[in-house]
């Protein structure tokens, strides 16, 4: 499915003259997979564009945090993640500050939304998700919409697997809970 | 009983990918995101390839754990003192207040001391290694 060897890309990010090169095969190869990630966390289109470009700034700017040793795709998604929770937090505490409930009425935000093709069941579990604590958030979208494994997700966010599990289950069951109070 | 949850979600909602770009968003996302690079100004330069900083972190629990003890040592003895001199009357409250706010200003100088970032910090809080 890789476009470009990571071997490649490596080489060439660490030689000043081959870096923006080597940049451009990062981002040619990464960005769409990155950015469903984002966007399963922050939601909107708009948010996960901005979030996504701000994650790809931070990785150049940051390039020494790269290691050779590491897989490309494990450090960008790490950016990406982390900017992505970053992202969720702000957000909440505006809404925290301007004292606007939006959790509760993303499920008619997103049906009024060019970019949303789902359900209203649909809609509700993003209704659901978006009620979580950002990190719960996070945990779950990866492991429910992309499956990833928590050995994966263990290096990508920082945190030890059991934590990581107890997270899942929290907030499966909130979002079940969630379900079955709007039947 | 989550598993029996999980699919229960699964059965309700299903996993499907509700969400949709604009046409075309894809083709030019890399030309926007290098114009992005371009325009911040951060020069290309050489890198060396290194290990990763969690082994800084490794190396560093040890004293974090010689600080926390330090730090419990010094609150016990503070309190003790605290305790004795001004007897049964110290409104309990006070002493906590205070211990709190050593133990906070005790913290910051031994992570300055160490040099640790709070990134470091949480990264070594929160891991197995």
């Amino acid at each position: 499915m890789d476009k470009y060897d990571d071997q490649y890309i490596k080489e060439l990010l660490l030689k000043a003259e081959t870096q923006h090169k080597g940049f451009e095969l990062l981002v040619r190869q990464y960005s769409e997979q990155l950015y469903w990630q984002v966007r399963r966390i922050v939601v909107t289109h708009e948010d996960a564009n901005d979030v996504l470009q701000n994650a790809f700034l931070k990785a150049w700017n940051g390039l020494e945090s790269f290691h050779g040793d590491a897989k490309i795709f494990t450090w960008i998604s790490r950016i990406a993640i982390n900017e992505s929770i970053d992202f969720v937090r702000r957000q909440k505490n505006m809404a925290a500050i301007s004292a606007d409930d939006e959790d509760s009425h993303v499920a008619n935000t997103l049906m009024a939304d060019d970019y949303f093709d789902g359900n209203e069941t649909e809609a509700l579990l993003q209704e659901a998700i978006a009620s979580l604590p950002e990190v719960q958030r996070t945990v779950f979208t990866l492991r429910y919409f992309d499956e990833m494994k928590y050995s994966e997700m263990s290096q990508r966010l920082n945190t030890s697997e059991g934590s990581l599990k107890a997270s899942y289950h929290i907030a499966v069951k909130k979002i079940s809970e969630f379900f079955k109070s709007h039947d | 009983m989550s598993m029996k949850e999980e699919k229960y979600l699964i059965e309700e909602v299903g996993r499907e990918n509700p969400f949709r770009v604009p046409e075309g968003y894809f083709d030019t996302l890399t030309s926007q995101i290098m114009a992005k690079v371009e325009a911040e100004g951060v020069e290309a330069r050489d890198l060396k390839p290194g290990k990763e900083k969690r082994a800084k972190v490794v190396w560093l629990r040890p004293v974090l754990y010689a600080a926390a003890s330090v730090c419990a040592l010094f609150i016990s003895v503070v309190a003790y003192q605290n305790y004795s001199e001004q007897g049964v009357t110290a409104p309990a409250q006070n002493v906590v207040a205070n211990n709190q706010m050593m133990v906070d200003d005790y913290f910051d100088e031994a992570a300055d001391y160490v040099m640790l970032d709070n990134q470091d910090i949480y990264a070594c809080l929160s891991s197995d290694y």
